[in-house]
């Protein structure tokens, strides 16, 4: 028995203690060292915050480096695929181009709606702005199962900031949650830490969006016995001053939604690839 | 000869080549778009194996800087994954001590409870010590597939191994 113990502590301490050859540093140092990290980080102080700024501006770049060939792949790919079905290409360009003529006859109208619809919003009209917009690159769309997250190739340089909402074709994406110098980290609505102040319907019924940490956030804090409708748009409602009122975001979809309260997005969160940083926007949070 | 002593070092350092491909690039081991639930570890079953079977070609130090690196590209507070790497290099080290011959259900036995203490580790200290908010399913998706393909893996890598690089230098 003794030495059944004597052997576990030898093996123990061999596995914790042992170096040689490639392994330079024994476990247990390293493991000191990444705990001492660990709190350093999390408790935020200044030093680490600024190494890790410039860490991530390094990584950030190399990420997007390495990972060219696999975005290159699929395109090229693409490229080929369309290049055969031209014929049918051009057909269906034809259908879309019927369905743009009987839209146009309803613009004046639609045109109308909006007006009146950001008259009700109190919406500002910032997003022509250039002043107020900062266009970015996505440079790592690491799709973790833990958090849906990009990093853009703006930072604080550029006049980015933490809170900033970020849109693409004026749908809402997300917002800023990390900066630094030449790189900024977007939350994505899918994820499970994204919460955001909504507006829907034509009674500007208010609710939060949620993020499930699937493709379709859902919605939440809704009025007691308000009956949720298919098809309805969801609207940043801007009661936190983070987001511009009045941003799309999505629509209800209750036929196929797994969830009674599911919202589809207008932009799929896996395809993003250029996306805008409004500016313009007061921020709660600072930098 | 030297052409062939390249090649020994080239195909010794591909399990660590893609370590650290895996923790720098956008290509990661969450399929959610084959399979809305399937996600899995790669780079644990990699850390457990090689060091299992080869640890001359597994630097601790190469594993603690791929754990960083991995951070910063997931967001996640610096050092989390490296401390989830070295527990499980921990576990190997001293499967390694404590056994001439393994097989693969005995491996996967102990990868499993090497899982287990490390996902304990990261998921423990995310929760007290960050506000990242994390779905519990998935984690346990997470889990349970990086045990499931634990041993097609072990096979691949048992494959390379005995092709490219060599038997175990315990």
């Amino acid at each position: 028995m003794a030495i059944s113990r004597d052997d576990f502590s030898i093996s123990f301490r061999s596995a914790l203690l042992q170096r040689g050859g490639s392994q330079k540093f024994s476990i247990l140092s390293l493991i000191v060292l990444a705990i001492f990290i660990f709190f350093l980080d999390v408790y935020g102080f200044a030093v680490v915050k600024t190494a890790r700024s410039i860490i991530n501006d390094v990584i950030f770049r190399t990420s997007y480096i390495i990972s060219s060939p696999w975005r290159i792949m699929p395109n090229a790919n693409k490229t080929i695929i369309s290049h055969f079905n031209l014929k049918e290409e051009n057909d269906n360009l034809k259908i879309v181009i019927e369905n743009y003529k009987s839209l146009e006859l309803n613009l004046e109208y639609l045109t109308n709606e909006n007006k009146n619809l950001r008259k009700v919003l109190d919406a500002e009209n910032i997003t022509n702005d250039k002043k107020h917009i900062v266009l970015a690159k996505v440079l790592v769309d690491r799709n973790s199962p833990f958090l849906k997250s990009i990093i853009i190739n703006k930072g604080t340089q550029s006049g980015v900031k933490k809170g900033m909402p970020v849109t693409q074709n004026n749908y809402l994406v997300g917002r800023v949650v990390d900066t630094n110098f030449l790189s900024s980290r977007i939350l994505l609505l899918t994820d499970l830490n994204s919460r955001i102040p909504v507006s829907l319907g034509a009674d500007s019924v208010q609710a939060i969006l949620t993020g499930s940490g699937t493709k379709n956030p859902k919605l939440e804090y809704l009025p007691e016995e308000y009956k949720l409708k298919n098809n309805v748009t969801i609207f940043a409602s801007g009661k936190d001053s983070i987001f511009t009122p009045g941003t799309p975001i999505g629509t209800t979809i209750l036929d196929t939604g797994k969830y009674s309260n599911e919202v589809k997005l207008f932009v799929d969160p896996n395809q993003l690839s250029f996306v805008t940083v409004q500016l313009s926007r007061q921020n709660k949070e600072k930098n | 000869m030297a052409k062939s002593n390249l090649l020994n070092k080239i195909f010794n350092t591909g399990p660590l080549i893609l370590l650290y491909y895996l923790s720098i690039s956008e290509v990661d081991t969450n399929l959610e778009k084959i399979f809305e639930i399937f996600t899995f570890n790669l780079p644990i079953i990699i850390i457990y194996f090689w060091i299992l079977k080869k640890p001359s070609i597994m630097g601790t130090g190469h594993i603690f800087v791929a754990g960083l690196i991995n951070d910063v590209v997931m967001g996640f507070p610096l050092g989390i994954s490296s401390l989830s790497y070295l527990v499980v290099c921990f576990f190997s080290n001293y499967v390694r001590n404590k056994s001439i011959n393994t097989t693969i259900a005995s491996d996967w036995f102990t990868f499993f409870i090497a899982l287990m203490f490390a996902n304990l580790l990261f998921f423990s200290l995310l929760n007290n010590f960050s506000d990242i908010i994390i779905s519990y399913s998935k984690i346990g998706y997470n889990t349970f597939f990086t045990l499931f393909l634990f041993p097609v893996l072990w096979l691949l890598f048992s494959i390379y191994q005995l092709n490219f690089v060599g038997g175990r230098n315990a």
